[in-house]
């Protein structure tokens, strides 16, 4: 399955969050959304999506940047 | 009307105005909240014997100004039924000023309005050397100012690191506002030092696989803290504590110590910067045995 990628470093509170609901939106159930994003905007995403049922399955980072790997709720 | 017979007045909370024969009376309200049934008392004691007119204070009190000195007993007769006493002035533990708490803010920790009742019950009007405040803030974002107050409460959550799911992902060392979690020298632990953490749980919040956890979700408790004149900070004692009951025996451990080192009207803080804080933390842990 193809990893669909969304990018708001851009972005700030709460439009990050809304962005992260809207391209979850695209994915499938137990389908992964990739979202990269500033160190600022990382514990609202996170909480949100903890308490939407949605799960981070993975992190990386790079050069102040996180990349999540966020696995739809089913 | 003599000058003694002033300042007992004014030590049931009936404060004379600079309007000569004039009072402002002063209510006892506990952690800024009153029954609507009380507010309407109020309202109708402030028609009757003051000028249509209340004023809250900065500590979320209520007074009824303009009250001539002949009215005040009629006045207090008046407001009894409905449950709202008269406040107090001078040497003594004030108005327990509170947020509204874990049952109504969604940030909350604790439910400071509760606390603030206990203590009230327990303190409220109390002798001391010089006037004690407390203030309940029910979490980190501290809306009522813990640390302005003589005896401050600050709803708090301690993290604590749990190995077996970890990825080391590092969010919860990037949330940290005070970059309190540190990884081991061998690179397979994460440490939270209790020093700059300031129990506001992000970490928690944020940890993706639930490996920061609460540890205690409870109070922390702060001394010495003033305005007025010489404003200076209250600084925090003791370790979280996990119970309502132990962070009243820590203030009224506080209190004790207080009587008996405080001067006449010296500020708690004040006798905090003589005896320093770590006398007032070995007294308050060696009679209540809180960590
Ligand atoms: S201190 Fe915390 S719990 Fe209390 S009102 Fe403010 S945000 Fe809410
Ligand atoms: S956020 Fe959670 S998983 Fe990531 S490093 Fe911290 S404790 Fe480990
Ligand atoms: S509770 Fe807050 S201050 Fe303490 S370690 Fe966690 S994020 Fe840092």
């Amino acid at each position: 399955m193809t990893t669909t990628l969304l990018d708001i470093t851009g972005d700030v509170c709460p439009m990050t969050f809304v962005k992260v609901k809207m391209g979850l939106q695209r994915v499938p159930p137990l389908g992964t959304l990739a979202v990269r994003l500033k160190e600022e905007a990382l514990k609202n995403v996170i909480s949100s999506l903890k308490t939407e049922g949605h799960r981070v399955t993975n992190v990386s980072r790079e050069e102040g940047i996180f990349l999540l790997e966020v696995t739809k709720g089913g | 009307m003599s000058e003694a017979d002033f300042k007992e007045l004014k030590k049931g909370g009936m404060m004379r105005q600079a309007e000569a024969g004039h009072f402002s009376v002063r209510l006892h309200v506990v952690g800024g909240r009153l029954a609507t049934p009380q507010l309407r008392a109020i309202r109708e004691a402030a028609d009757r014997f003051g000028r249509r007119e209340i004023h809250l204070t900065s500590r979320q009190g209520v007074e009824i100004p303009h009250v001539p000195q002949d009215a005040l007993a009629a006045l207090k007769e008046f407001l009894a039924p409905s449950g709202v006493g008269v406040g107090v002035c001078g040497p003594t533990v004030r108005t327990v000023t509170a947020c509204q708490g874990c049952r109504v803010c969604p940030s909350g920790v604790i439910d400071s309005p509760e606390l603030a009742k206990a203590v009230d019950r327990e303190l409220y009007g109390k002798p001391v050397p010089h006037k004690f405040k407390v203030g309940i803030s029910g979490c980190v974002n501290n809306c009522m100012k813990a640390e302005e107050n003589d005896a401050g409460i600050k709803g708090w959550i301690e993290p604590r690191w749990e190995a077996p799911a970890c990825t080391f992902c590092g969010v919860c060392q990037a949330v940290c506002p005070t970059k309190a979690i540190a990884t081991s020298e061998d690179g397979r632990a994460l440490i939270v030092d209790p020093t700059p953490c300031i129990g506001c749980g992000d970490c928690i919040t944020s940890c993706p696989t639930g490996s920061m956890r609460e540890k205690i979700r409870g109070y922390r408790v702060f001394a010495g803290g003033k305005f007025g004149r010489r404003p200076s900070l209250g600084r925090r004692i003791l370790g979280v504590l996990e119970k309502k009951e132990e962070a009243m025996a820590a203030i009224l451990t506080v209190l004790d110590f207080f009587r008996e080192h405080g001067k006449p009207r010296e500020r708690f803080g004040d006798t905090l910067q003589r005896t320093g804080f770590p006398a007032l933390e070995t007294f308050v842990k060696e009679r209540t045995g809180l960590p």
